[in-house]
């Protein structure tokens, strides 16, 4: 019997070393592509796939390991990308500025001086660090609200979706600091260590493919430990957990603000791939489609929701060329995530999965027998 | 006085409108605990059903009412026997699937007519405005209070006052217990869905004069439905009334005192205290689990 | 002398029904006792209120000298309270070895947690347990795999794991078969003395089998305490389970 243990443990930890492989393999992979790929144009487009396949993983951390389906991931991003976007705004050379330096939307909504929430924005560092800290620290009083309270299910979806676009229309309303609709527009490239990330060249796109690297593998460390563990049985069920003594509430929202976090970086990101920052970065749409890559990909694979945006998004993005291409691509895809819903209920990572059981050998048909045996046994 | 009667009419009339989306989403939820994405795309099917009835047939809106409600709804169970069916058992991952459905039928009517903005006319019998309490306001905006009102009698008669309704209510108590008294399960669910597909497609007839008809119009609605239905209380047909009722009022009060922005933003705030600290919506009775 | 566990005029209601209405209850270190009563007596509720999954409206639970009733659940786990509920409550998507390692919880926070890496850690008193409770062979399979019985001892190993020093068993043996049950009977004997343990049975044969002290609810509250003996002659309690041939017959 206790070789049977020690053979199954040794599998287990060999499983373990080869996800790790495989994770390595794909960031290796994302890493040397520049070598591949010369194309400034193409190499942005890519980069963006993975800032979206960042903000998937991240979803897929708290979604997929501790069951919070966030419909709210995107105010994350969202308020990552407005934190450098503010920083490389007032970095603009002032042909686009009024007096002091003033943002020219403010000028045109005849805004006389910056806003006081505008001013620590002159320092690099603390947009960097805010861009990081705001969104996990927004996440971590929103979800002790929520899960203090133990709200789950479908309500912890509606209150994120709710908190989102409460922000969304703020953002909107309050024009005269926020560029309204527009966004944020017109920015400086962002210039640190003594080098300049001008979104189409490869400076930024290793910029994009070490943060994703860096912060897969933290996040792949976290579902490795045993907190990982903890999640997974939240998950599954809340209530039990509790009754083991951990405050379920205070793991929740752990994995929520680092979820959040790791959102934010990848907003921050965007912004600087995609040259500004806009209301549609915190929008309904955007969420759901996080949800939708995760879903894809599989929600309860880090990689697999990385892979689930990047092809879902690349694929779209690929054919957005012709409308009516993509109206039909959009309509087909529909009818693919619906028969991925139904039948690769944990996406397209389960087709590994199920490829894997095939390899195990089968249940042994006397496990029933040999159990009753050995009550049997204890029996005597 | 003036005042207050004008803003208690204005919140009236957006309240109306607010039940008469969530209807429907408040049947298919509340009896069958799926949650419908899809149910946007279902209003926006009823409002170009509407529009193209007219534009081919010189349907009136009236007529397209009755075609518009069984479309949909048969559209409506073909999706429940198709997809809906087999996530009875997962009912968080109908987000994900009705979502994929809403998708397509967005991107359907996008091919078959068009990205383009349609507009439906009014009934011209309705076109002017009536004068209520001392208020004037559009006859058409009567109409639709009047037609929600029927509406809500009309399903509050058939799921409570029917066998039909004691079926289905037999079976979100207990699908198996049900089906071993020999209800058909599935097809009470069906039915079900269809209803509530069917009242979405209404919704969408009704409320196409007052807006554009889009591909994309059903997503706005979608997310007001829902707000509608989980601060109600999930089985509380009369929770939905009464919390589109203050959701109505609320929006109405708050966008007189500041703009719809900012209002709307409120609105959902206290949504979302609301819903923290009673998530089993507003209506509805403790009960030991 | 001082009780482990004090339950003082303990009530709870829901919308009016008072499921536990004025419970006084004391158990003993190293005690096991045996809850029964018919059905609505408002057995698992006590459970329940012991371990805070239901918050008490009136009354005191005291806890080695502490008073857990305001507490939140998790933190009466922390004092050393564990429970075995009557569906059994696993992880489903977790292997037999992960549903013990969470169990196995020695550190509840969140940091020591996330810094704790190696999951082998005590690897061997897990398999350990796996084997006593009969999992051995389905170490590494997921939860979801095992019958209904397997599920039961899961859930025991669970406890054990936890190492808890009071033990709320809700119904161990639904489900089971005779052997079954009497392997847990065998179980709630080894760990007697060793751990605090409070059951709640319908099967009055494992009742006689491993109680020493039976206490019988009726009604929410407390209607007779006493030995297997005490309490067949006991004529309240026949009272109670009248029409059926006493309590061999629940």
């Amino acid at each position: 019997m206790n070789r049977a243990n020690e053979k199954t443990s040794r599998w287990q930890t060999s499983r373990g070393t080869m996800q790790f492989m495989v994770y390595a393999a794909v960031c290796l992979a994302i890493l040397l592509l520049p070598l591949v790929v010369q194309d400034d144009f193409m190499l942005n487009r890519i980069a963006r796939y993975l800032v979206l396949a960042m903000v998937a993983m991240a979803l897929s951390l708290s979604w997929g390991y501790a069951g919070i389906l966030n419909l709210g991931q995107a105010m994350s991003f969202g308020i990552g990308s407005y934190c450098m976007a503010m920083a490389l705004k007032l970095r603009t050379v002032p042909v686009h500025t009024g007096s002091d330096g003033l943002p020219d939307f403010m000028v045109w909504n005849n805004v006389t001086q910056l806003p006081w929430f505008w001013e620590p924005f002159w320092s690099l560092p603390f947009a960097i660090l805010a861009g990081i800290l705001l969104p996990a620290l927004a996440a971590a009083l929103l979800g002790w609200f929520i899960f203090r309270g133990r709200v789950t299910g479908v309500f912890v979806a509606i209150i994120t979706l709710a908190t989102m676009i409460v922000l969304n229309l703020v953002i909107i309303d309050q024009q005269q600091y926020t560029g309204g609709f527009n966004g944020i527009t017109d920015l400086a490239q962002l210039e640190l260590f003594g080098v300049t990330f001008d979104a189409y060249s490869s400076s930024t796109y290793y910029l994009v493919a070490i943060s994703l690297t860096l912060s897969l593998f933290f996040a792949l460390a976290i579902t490795r430990s045993k907190a990982g563990l903890i999640l997974q049985a939240i998950r599954d069920q809340e209530q039990r957990v509790r009754f083991f003594g951990y405050d379920v509430a205070l793991f929740k929202t752990t994995i929520f603000a680092i979820s959040a976090a790791i959102a934010g970086l990848a907003g921050m990101l965007y912004t600087i791939v995609m040259e500004f920052a806009s209301p549609t970065f915190l929008s309904v749409q955007l969420s759901l489609s996080i949800v939708i890559w995760c879903a894809v990909g599989g929600r309860q694979s880090l990689l697999g929701a990385m892979l689930g945006a990047i092809l879902v998004a690349g694929v779209q993005g690929a054919l957005s060329e012709s409308e009516t291409f993509l109206d039909t691509w959009t309509l087909i895809m529909g009818g693919l995530f619906v028969l991925i819903v139904l039948f690769l209920p944990n996406g397209l990572a389960s087709l590994i999965d199920l490829g894997r059981r095939r390899v195990r050998t089968p249940k042994s048909p006397d496990n029933r027998v040999a159990h009753s045996a050995e009550l049997k046994e204890d029996r005597t | 006085m003036d005042f207050v009667v004008q803003q208690f009419v204005t919140g009236l009339s957006i309240g109306s409108i607010l039940l008469l989306v969530a209807l429907g989403l408040s049947i298919i939820y509340g009896s069958m605990g799926v949650i419908n994405m899809a149910h946007g795309e279902f209003i926006m099917l009823g409002a170009y059903g509407t529009w193209a009835l007219n534009a081919a047939f010189g349907l009136s809106l009236f007529p397209s009412l009755i075609v518009v409600f069984l479309g949909v709804g048969l559209i409506g169970a073909l999706i429940e026997l198709g997809v809906i069916r087999f996530l009875y058992k997962r009912t968080l991952d109908t987000i994900l699937a009705t979502w994929g459905i809403g998708v397509m039928l967005q991107q359907a009517i996008r091919l078959a007519a068009g990205g383009e903005l349609r507009y439906v006319q009014m009934p011209p019998s309705l076109s002017d405005s009536v004068s209520v309490l001392g208020t004037d306001v559009s006859a058409y905006r009567v109409f639709i209070f009047l037609a929600v009102a029927v509406l809500f009698g009309v399903t509050w008669f058939i799921l409570y006052r029917t066998s039909a309704g004691m079926k289905l209510r037999a079976v979100v108590q207990d699908p198996a217990i049900a089906s071993s008294f020999g209800i058909d399960a599935g097809r009470v669910r069906t039915l079900t869905f269809a209803y509530g597909a069917g009242l979405a497609g209404l919704a969408g007839a009704l409320v196409a004069p007052l807006k554009s008809v889009s591909p994309e119009m059903g997503a706005s609605y979608v997310v007001d439905a829902f707000f509608v239905v989980v601060l109600g209380g999930v089985q509380s047909l009369f929770g939905t009334v009464a919390s589109s009722f203050i959701l109505g009022q609320l929006t109405g009060a708050l966008a007189f005192w500041q703009n719809d922005t900012v209002a709307k933003a409120l609105v959902l705030v206290v949504i979302v205290v609301l819903i923290r600290f009673r998530p089993q919506g507003l209506f509805v009775t403790r009960v030991r689990t | 002398m001082t009780a482990h566990l004090n339950l003082v005029d303990v009530g709870v209601s829901f919308n009016g029904f008072k499921a536990v209405n004025g419970l006084t209850l004391s158990v003993n270190q190293g005690e096991l006792r045996c809850l029964i009563g018919p059905n609505g007596a408002g057995k698992t509720t006590a459970l329940d209120l012991i371990c805070g999954k239901t918050a008490a409206m009136s009354g005191s639970i005291i806890y080695r000298g502490q008073d857990i009733t305001a507490l939140e659940d998790y933190q009466i786990a922390r004092v050393g309270v564990g429970r075995k509920f009557q569906i059994p409550s696993v992880f489903k998507q977790l292997t037999v070895r992960e549903n013990l390692e969470v169990a196995y919880c020695k550190h509840t926070g969140v940091f020591s947690n996330l810094m704790q890496w190696s999951r082998s850690s005590d690897s061997g008193g897990l398999a350990h347990l796996a084997e006593f409770v009969g999992l051995a062979d389905h170490f590494d399979e997921p939860a979801d795999h095992l019958s209904h019985g397997q599920t039961q001892w899961l859930e025991i190993a669970l406890l054990l794991a936890q190492d808890a020093d009071l033990i709320l068993l809700d119904e161990p043996t639904a489900g089971m078969t005779a052997q079954e049950t009497h392997k847990t009977a065998d179980i709630c004997q080894r760990l007697k003395g060793k751990h605090t343990i409070i059951v709640v049975e319908h099967d009055m044969g494992f009742v006689k089998e491993i109680g020493d002290i039976i206490s019988v609810m009726h009604q929410g509250r407390l209607l007779a305490e006493g030995t297997v003996a005490e309490i067949e002659a006991d004529p309240k309690v026949r009272q109670v389970y009248l029409g059926s041939a006493g309590i061999s017959g629940a």
